[in-house]
């Protein structure tokens, strides 16, 4: 490293490296909520034009950590800076006009019926600001994109765009403003393969311009191809920090669950998967089943066996899902659980066959959101503990109860509100809802998305424990890696239609891909 | 993983448990209330004037026990009002016509509860809010009133048979102390909390305020969990019309008019959230109180009752902001 002379107005607290001043320093952060510590004396570097991941598990102190930086939350001690300026006031605003730091959130927040370049420019309008000139926002939209390498109609509304390409303008917006220091939370955690790369090419670009990125990501071989530096939470501490390339998956992943994480032992490996007599009746088998973006879908599945469902975020997995379940109407063919033809399907009908679907968006299918985490856990076995039209409570918040230690589920009493809970937690809950009712069939869509990494092993040996008792289990993921870790065979899906049935042992990420993408198509 | 630190069911009474209630808030206030109320004059802890209170409150309280129901449920009724009058008019003409008191106040009861399945079936078959359909009910509702009594207030002469019983439901006083009005009060709200907070339907009530599509998919008929609220809504709102019918042996068409906004305003005052999925019926019978005693404070203080009018409407806006407040808190927690 070349030693030059310090600038004399570089202060006292600069460090006597030659390197320049870091785009953010930590120091000493803490914030607390009551008597609980979220972030605990917290101090590191963020370099300059440099991508950093951020990483812990749910409730390490990330959120609270992008938060401040941010300015959504003041500290409750300690202190940031941005490129060796103090912050003084925490607010949103200051952040992004005196220091240039700007955040992605998780949940966007466009004008959806404005247009994308009314969305980027908005508030700082090219000329008159009351009446700002339409096609002069227009031309100093298409130039920032086209800087950006962005292919995106600046006239279009931005309710019009697919969440990832309203991502990449909520990333445009921030650049319009000037922003030097880019933080984006989970930013993939809703992306398909080939959007995320479209965000990677963005960030790439961004980094290479000079402006330094902080990032939070769940996925490991993201992080390891994106990142310059790591740094790691556990319960609100900083528990690690490491360049990129002189660290592991497996040593990162032990610095954030605090402890050795076995490797996963997958399904192909453990030898699990059952091999059904010939002639044996399925547990659930699908014939010509259509319905809302899917046509003609026909597979068995076996007691005691995993079948994954692969394919693009649009490619009828959801929907197929909630068609066999019986939550949206199909169009036409049959489904027969154990033998029996199963028609007319409603949610009622099919906890009364003991048929369970564990839905993907949480937030907006799972969570009674107002209730306890006992009633959410009990909801449904509200019906059994019912005499005369009122609920035995005792015993319902008993069984409850029983359920949720048999999941783990963290929490202080089960009369907390379930929204208190980490997105883990919760999951595991809606999980046990669904094993009140004895299930023959599980149907699960995205079962752990939002959830940290030990919460998510626990999930997987859980549905192994179940199949190995003889649930039929069905699971939907966009998370490739997680269908070949807990799955016997995957159908994917591509455009509504099933495009192929793969054995997991012999399957990989480009294989299934390929037939995802329509690439290739083999018979099933 | 670290062993799960659940603690065994709740016991069944756990006084820390009552303090931390949501309930907790606005009976403070209450209490604050009362105090202040007995500091001003020395006529408020009367026994007489509090039964008088209990009297003023009812009506509104057996209302308001079904307007949680709806609220809970994430919508709301604003034709509680019509409905009211409708009912009671339907009762005092079946009374003119010469029917029986009790089959008189059940035809009342009968209209009022299908009012209230109207209202809910417009909600849960035509997917319109509840907001515009009850606002569209409001007037419907009040327009049949005016026409089936033509317009003209209906008196309950004495002489009249059965009159003299019938008005014992709103004039008599038990054991010549205890309001007969406050006694329907208790009981309905005994009910109201019973259903609410130990049923099915009060569990369903709740999952389906919270979210709708997730108490779908849980199996929960979302529908019939509506249109009950609604009927319910629509009964309770009947229960005051009659009851409000014999206390003054008297009813117009114009009777019980922008009564639907002081029920929802005891509900939201008692904790509930407009969003729904939130309150108790602790909470509603709290707020009802909160607002007879305030009422009557202004009132034995001699403050016009433009003034209470100012001073309920602010309270309604401090409840809420004290609410959103504590909330905000206990999420950053």
């Amino acid at each position: 490293m070349a030693t030059l002379p310090l600038p004399d107005d570089s202060g006292p607290t600069m460090s006597k490296q030659m390197t320049p001043p870091p785009a953010v320093t930590i120091r000493g952060l803490s914030r607390s909520f009551g008597p609980v510590r979220a972030l605990e004396d917290v101090s590191f570097d963020v370099p300059v034009g440099e991508v950093t991941a951020l990483l812990g598990e749910n409730g390490a102190g990330k959120s609270t950590l992008l938060k401040i930086l941010a300015g959504l939350q003041p500290p409750s001690g300690g202190s940031v800076s941005f490129f060796d300026r103090e912050v003084t006031a925490f607010s949103p605003n200051t952040m992004l006009t005196e220091h240039s730091v700007a955040i992605v959130p998780q949940e966007l927040s466009l004008l959806l019926d404005r247009t994308v370049s009314e969305n980027i420019l908005a508030g700082v309008e090219p000329g008159n600001r009351l009446f700002p000139s339409q096609r002069a926002m227009v031309q100093r939209t298409i130039a920032l994109l086209d800087e950006l390498g962005l292919r995106i109609d600046p006239r279009m509304p931005v309710r019009e765009l697919d969440m990832a390409t309203q991502q990449l303008v909520v990333v445009a917006r921030s650049i319009a403003r000037g922003c030097r220091v880019l933080i984006l939370d989970e930013p993939t955690a809703m992306l398909t393969p080939a959007e995320s790369d479209r965000l990677f090419a963005l960030m790439a670009r961004l980094k290479a311009a000079g402006t330094t990125l902080v990032y939070v990501s769940h996925r490991m071989p993201e992080v390891f191809a994106l990142a310059d530096q790591i740094e790691v939470l556990r319960d609100g501490k900083h528990v690690a920090s490491w360049r990129a390339d002189e660290t592991t998956p497996q040593r990162v992943v032990a610095a954030m669950v605090g402890r050795e994480l076995s490797e996963l032992t997958t399904r192909a490996q453990s030898g699990a998967r059952p091999i059904p007599a010939s002639g044996a009746v399925p547990a659930i088998e699908i014939k010509e089943l259509s319905g809302t973006r899917h046509s003609s879908i026909s597979f068995e599945l076996h007691p005691g066996e995993i079948l994954g469902v692969a394919g693009l975020p649009d490619s009828g997995r959801v929907e197929l899902l909630q068609n066999i379940f019986g939550a949206t109407k199909g169009t036409g063919g049959t489904v027969s659980l154990g033998g029996v033809p199963y028609a007319n399907r409603t949610p009622s009908a099919s906890i009364e066959a003991k048929l369970a679907f564990v839905p993907g968006e949480r937030r907006a299918q799972g969570l009674l959101s107002t209730m306890s985490v006992g009633d959410n856990i009990g909801a449904l076995t509200v019906r059994a503990f019912t005499r005369l039209g009122l609920i035995r409570r005792r015993a319902f918040d008993r069984g409850a109860n029983e359920r949720a230690q048999a999941l783990r589920v963290k929490t202080a009493t089960i009369d907390q509100p379930i929204t208190n809970l980490s997105g883990g937690n919760q999951q595991k809950a809606m999980l046990g809802r669904w094993l009140a009712i004895d299930p023959q069939v599980l149907v699960l869509d995205e079962p752990t998305r939002g959830v940290d990494v030990g919460a998510k092993s626990e999930i997987y040996e859980q549905l192994f424990a179940l199949a190995a008792e003889g649930v039929a289990i069905l699971c939907s993921s966009s998370d490739l890696p997680e269908l070949l870790t807990i799955t016997d065979r995957i159908a994917v899906l591509s455009e509504g239609r099933l495009v192929g049935i793969v054995d997991t042992a012999s399957a990989t990420e480009e294989s299934i891909m390929t037939l995802a993408t329509g690439a290739v198509s083999t018979a099933a | 993983m670290t062993a799960s630190t659940l603690s065994a069911p709740r016991a069944r009474f756990d006084f820390r448990k009552l303090l931390h209630a949501r309930e907790s808030g606005v009976f403070a206030a209450l209490v604050l209330l009362f105090i202040l109320g007995t500091v001003l004059s020395p006529n408020f802890a009367q026994s007489g004037n509090l039964l008088s209170v209990g009297q003023q409150i009812s009506q509104i309280g057996i209302m308001a026990i079904g307007a949680t129901f709806v609220i809970v449920n994430g919508e709301i009724d604003l034709s509680v009002g019509s409905i009211y009058a409708l009912a009671a008019v339907s009762t005092g003409m079946a009374i003119v016509a010469g029917m029986s008191w009790p089959v008189a106040s059940l035809i009342g009861l009968a209209v009022g509860a299908f009012a209230g399945l109207l209202n809910g079936l417009a909600v849960v078959l035509l997917g319109v809010p509840s907001f515009i359909v009850t606002l569209g009910s409001l007037s419907v509702f009040r327009g049949v009133t005016l026409l089936i009594s033509d317009g003209a207030p209906i008196s309950l002469s004495a002489k009249l048979p059965g009159v003299t019983e019938f008005s014992l439901l709103g004039q008599g006083r038990l054991f010549g102390v205890v309001p007969m009005q406050l006694l329907i009060f208790a009981a309905v709200a005994a009910v109201g909390v019973i259903l609410l907070s130990r049923s099915r339907l009060g569990f369903n009530t709740y999952a389906v305020g919270g979210n709708q599509e997730a108490a779908r998919l849980v199996g929960i008929n979302v529908k019939a969990v509506k249109l009950t609220a609604f009927v319910l809504s629509g009964l309770t709102a009947a229960i005051a019309g009659v009851l409000g019918l014999s206390f003054l042996s008297y009813v117009q068409g114009v009777t019980g008019t922008g009564l639907e906004l002081t029920v929802i305003s005891a509900v939201i005052i008692g904790g509930a959230a407009l969003f729904g999925g939130s309150g108790t019926m602790w909470g509603t019978i709290i707020g009802v109180i909160f607002i007879g005693l305030l009422q009557n404070i202004l009132n034995i203080n001699g403050i016009s009752s433009f003034w209470q009018t100012v001073v309920t409407g602010l309270v309604i806006v401090a409840a809420v902001a004290a609410d959103t407040w504590q909330r905000k808190r206990k999420t950053k927690a």
